[in-house]
């Protein structure tokens, strides 16, 4: 049952999240979800040239050899330096971003150093793993979020309240790979619920591996998001629409969950899309706890290998993950608040 | 070297087993690993009685089958023996191919796919006897010709990382259908312990008609594993080689080498039984390691140390006076207690003591007054300040680069440490962009040499003198001599002169010898790891 907003008087935070959201202009006509979204996507490719060139600069600024990590240090200079016209590597600096940006508009990553193999391959074979490890933290702090937050708001300043919020404020100052490894030792090691690390086999291995990596990344965001559902709900929560639901005989449970969370859920969506990018940076230190090989720890290796194709083609899927994770949600948004104007 | 890759897992240096250790180790244990060494040796050759029968008496205790599974710190990304170096890589491809002579866990060179070799007076011309019925995995019998093959390849590769080890072969040839003949360009004291390494691995001729590619895919050799699949960088899966030469060998059906390069998840693994062997302990988790009844650790006796070196190009430090105060300055045993938890030896000569030609030579011990003597002699007696460089991620180097410090406080040197990441740190070594810093140095083989022209010969080492540009020219005439010095016992005063001239001129302080630690459980037999940081899997059994 969904209930006609604009009859009710919307309060003046709710609005102000939409208004406050960087890249939004005001528009007059309502735009089509599909030119939206291409609008979008072509504003996107400045992002992914800036991301491409800062990387490669910063890449190639900073010291050190490729090749010589290759070869290790007994090996004669000769070697090395005939590693490097091998690679490419001794061409000057412009060439070498030239046939970069040429590869990168047709598609092509480039060969990885260290690999030896098609960056794009490499990238492929590790994403399924940080991709999940999203996808289920995500889930994981929705679950988590929801009740909490309904929680607190319900019993606003009783000790139920006060115990979310002081668990929220634990959960935003422990250190994610601390954490980590507590539920390692306490899930893994000492009652075997979980494997200890790696990603198994089969897909319910998978699965069982990725619960606490999620579980330990979904705490790091849940505070931000427990904290504005709360906030967006107990603005909601003196409002005349769920007034007249409760006037209307509806139970309180209902409209707490059906009415008021349902939409003050619609900023903390926009929040959720924001920390999904945090996200993908702390999967970065989660990879290393629990030992799955995704991006992450490629990521970390190949920096320090000075791998350049693969930190540079990594950096672009990154990018294009923030920016895709950012279109979805504002069409979800849109979608949930028809108040809310596309472009 | 890099050899355990770019993350500098350098290895670790033990003691010799101590009474104490094969005490604590269990006689068991202890028992079965110098039962492995015997089992390991090949199966011609002089062998005692009691040694045979040990050795049926270990084989009669011995479970076939099962599949162990390993962690390890790197991956494999490829099986070239020409052109690995990283451990991932180097570790698991001498599974799979094997050389003429391997060293074994106490550091001795053996014949392995040789029987034997005899020299020319001349000492130019080393003919190599190959073993009868060694054969490929693909069936197909080893000849003079994969030898040349595959050695020659590794010489004349360009960038290949150890195809220096082979400068001094002119030729390869072959004699008759079982021996090989390696004409040399000088009498070369280290050549059969440059022969041992895993870059001279035999692979079979013209890579079987296939491209080299295709080859490495679904690599054929002689050991003892055949490779079922690897993810690149990340685990490998390697089988039995039902047709191994080494009858009955290996007892293992399957090897799984997962990718663990978490220290802490690593650990976890193994307490856990979801790993039976584990790489680079940390010294810190050796102590509870000890204490679990299920698991074992030992520190294997390896050829690397860490040093404090020097870069002579520094005015400071060209001054020998204040090199030796500093060396006078810097407590040692303190600092090795300190920051390896009773892992490590405290560093004296340069050569470590499981290395060949390794001399108790009179070092400069720690006294404070003979350094503040030193450092008066020297234009710097005020003191001075100068940088410590060390690279980033190594605990016991950051602990160590603290007490030196704290040490050098006493004499006036003001010092101030930076730490870089490893790629930064390397590069800033090898342009010699440093004025202090803390490195490993290894050898790859038994042969003292490749450390000493390393270290020593500045012109011909290589590494100008692993980057501190020390230019001794006695020292490097005896280098050079002993290189084409063939008695051993000339060998060892040449070495042990070297040795001496080094320590009292000390161009780097060595600080301590650090074994290479390994855990594994309980229902593991017979896993060894040799100096040079390899082990052979054939000999380990589950049980």
């Amino acid at each position: 049952m969904t209930v006609d907003l604009e009859e009710s008087r919307a309060p003046f935070g709710l609005f102000n999240t939409h208004a406050l959201r960087p890249g939004r202009l005001p528009a007059l006509a309502r735009t089509s979800p599909w030119r939206y979204v291409v609008q979008r996507v072509l504003a996107a490719i400045p992002v992914l040239f800036g991301v491409a060139v800062l990387t490669f600069s910063l890449l190639h600024l900073v010291p050190g050899d490729p090749a010589r990590t290759l070869l290790g240090i007994h090996a004669p200079q000769s070697a090395v330096s005939a590693l490097r016209r091998q690679l490419g590597l001794d061409e000057p600096l412009w060439r070498q971003f030239w046939h970069y940006l040429d590869d990168l508009v047709h598609g092509n990553l480039g060969t990885s150093i260290y690999y030896d193999a098609p960056t794009s391959s490499l990238i492929l074979s590790r994403l399924p793993v940080t991709a999940s490890l999203v996808g289920v933290a995500t889930l994981f702090s929705l679950v988590i979020t929801l009740p909490l937050a309904v929680l607190a708001a319900a019993r606003q300043n009783k000790p139920a309240d006060h115990a979310v919020r002081f668990l929220s404020l634990l959960g935003l100052g422990m250190p994610s790979f601390w954490f980590g490894i507590i539920l390692l030792l306490l899930f893994a090691v000492s009652l075997h619920v979980f494997p200890v690390g790696g990603w198994g086999t089969t897909v319910l291995e998978h699965l069982r591996s990725l619960v606490l990596p999620g579980l330990t990344a979904a705490i790091g965001i849940c505070p931000v998001l427990i904290r504005s559902l709360r906030v967006g709900m107990l603005d909601l929560i003196d409002a005349d629409f769920v007034a007249a639901c409760r006037a209307k005989g509806l139970r309180n449970s209902y409209v707490l969950v059906g009415h008021v969370a349902r939409n003050a859920m619609i900023p903390t969506l926009s929040l959720l899309g924001v920390n999904i990018a945090f996200l993908i940076g702390e999967t970065v230190v989660i990879e290393q706890v629990f030992n799955l090989n995704g991006l992450g720890l490629l990521m970390l290796s190949s920096i320090d290998n000075r791998d350049f194709p693969v930190v540079q083609g990594i950096a672009v899927i990154y990018a294009l993950g923030v920016v895709a994770i950012n279109i979805i949600t504002d069409l979800l948004t849109a979608w949930l608040d028809p108040r809310v104007r596309l472009g | 070297m890099q050899r355990h890759g770019p993350r500098n897992e350098a290895p670790r240096q033990p003691p010799p087993l101590s009474r104490r250790q094969f005490l604590r180790n269990g006689l068991a244990g202890a028992g079965a690993l110098s039962v492995a060494q015997f089992a390991a040796r090949p199966l011609v050759g002089p062998r005692s009685l009691t040694g045979r029968l040990l050795e049926s008496a270990a084989r009669a205790a011995i479970t076939r089958g099962g599949t162990l599974t390993f962690g390890r710190t790197t991956g494999p990304t490829q099986f070239d023996p020409a052109n690995s170096i990283v451990g991932g890589d180097v570790y698991t491809l001498d599974k799979i191919f094997e050389p003429l002579y391997i060293t074994n866990p106490a550091g001795k060179l053996i014949p392995w796919l040789a029987t034997g070799h005899t020299v020319s007076s001349d000492r130019l011309t080393w003919t190599f006897q190959l073993r009868n019925g060694v054969k490929f995995s693909d069936g197909k019998p080893v000849t003079p010709d994969d030898v040349m093959f595959s050695i020659l390849r590794t010489a004349h590769d360009k960038t290949g990382p150890l195809s220096f080890l082979d400068t001094a072969i002119k030729d390869i040839s072959a004699k008759g259908s079982s021996a090989v003949v390696f004409q040399l360009s000088e009498p070369w004291a280290p050549f059969l312990s440059d022969a041992s390494c895993f870059c001279n691995s035999i692979l079979p001729a013209n890579f079987g008609g296939e491209s080299p590619a295709s080859f490495f895919a679904h690599p054929v050799g002689t050991g003892p594993f055949l490779l079922q699949s690897f993810v690149k960088g990340a685990g490998a899966t390697l089988l039995r080689n039902p047709h191994y030469w080494q009858g009955g060998k290996p007892y293992l059906d399957k090897i799984v080498f997962s990718y663990i390069p978490s220290d802490s998840s690593r650990l976890l693994q193994l307490k856990s039984g979801e790993i039976d062997v584990m790489s680079t302990v940390a010294p810190a988790d050796v102590a509870s390691l000890r204490s679990d009844p299920s698991l074992a650790v030992k520190l294997f006796p390896s050829w690397a140390l860490d040093l404090l070196f020097f870069n002579e190009k520094v005015p400071q430090f060209k001054d020998r006076n204040v090199r030796r105060a500093i060396a006078h300055a810097i407590n040692v045993h303190a600092l090795t207690r300190a920051t390896t938890f009773g892992t490590a030896q405290p560093g004296r000569s340069f050569f470590p003591p499981s290395l060949q030609y390794h001399a108790n030579v009179p070092t400069l011990q720690y006294n404070v007054r003979a350094a503040k003597a030193s450092l008066a002699k020297s234009a710097y007696h005020k003191g001075f300040s100068t940088e410590l460089l060390i690279s980033t991620g190594n605990q016991t180097w950051a602990e160590a680069a603290q007490i030196i410090q704290q040490d050098l406080k006493a004499i006036k040197i003001d010092v101030s440490i930076k730490s870089l990441d490893n790629a930064s740190y390397t590069a800033a070594f090898s342009a010699f962009n440093y004025q202090m810093m803390i490195n490993t140095a290894t050898n790859d083989i038994s042969d003292p040499d490749e450390m000493a022209s390393f270290q020593v010969d500045v012109q011909r080492g290589g590494s100008h003198s692993f980057w501190t540009d020390y230019n001794d020219p006695k020292a490097i005439s005896l280098v050079r001599e002993a290189e084409h010095t063939f008695s051993s016992a000339k060998r060892a005063t040449l070495y042990r002169e070297i040795q001496a001239i080094v320590a009292q001129d000390a161009p780097y302080v060595p600080l301590y010898y650090s074994p290479n630690i390994y855990a594994w459980s309980r229902k593991v037999h017979g896993f060894a790891v040799n100096p040079g940081g390899a082990y052979r899997l054939e000999d380990v059994w589950l049980g």
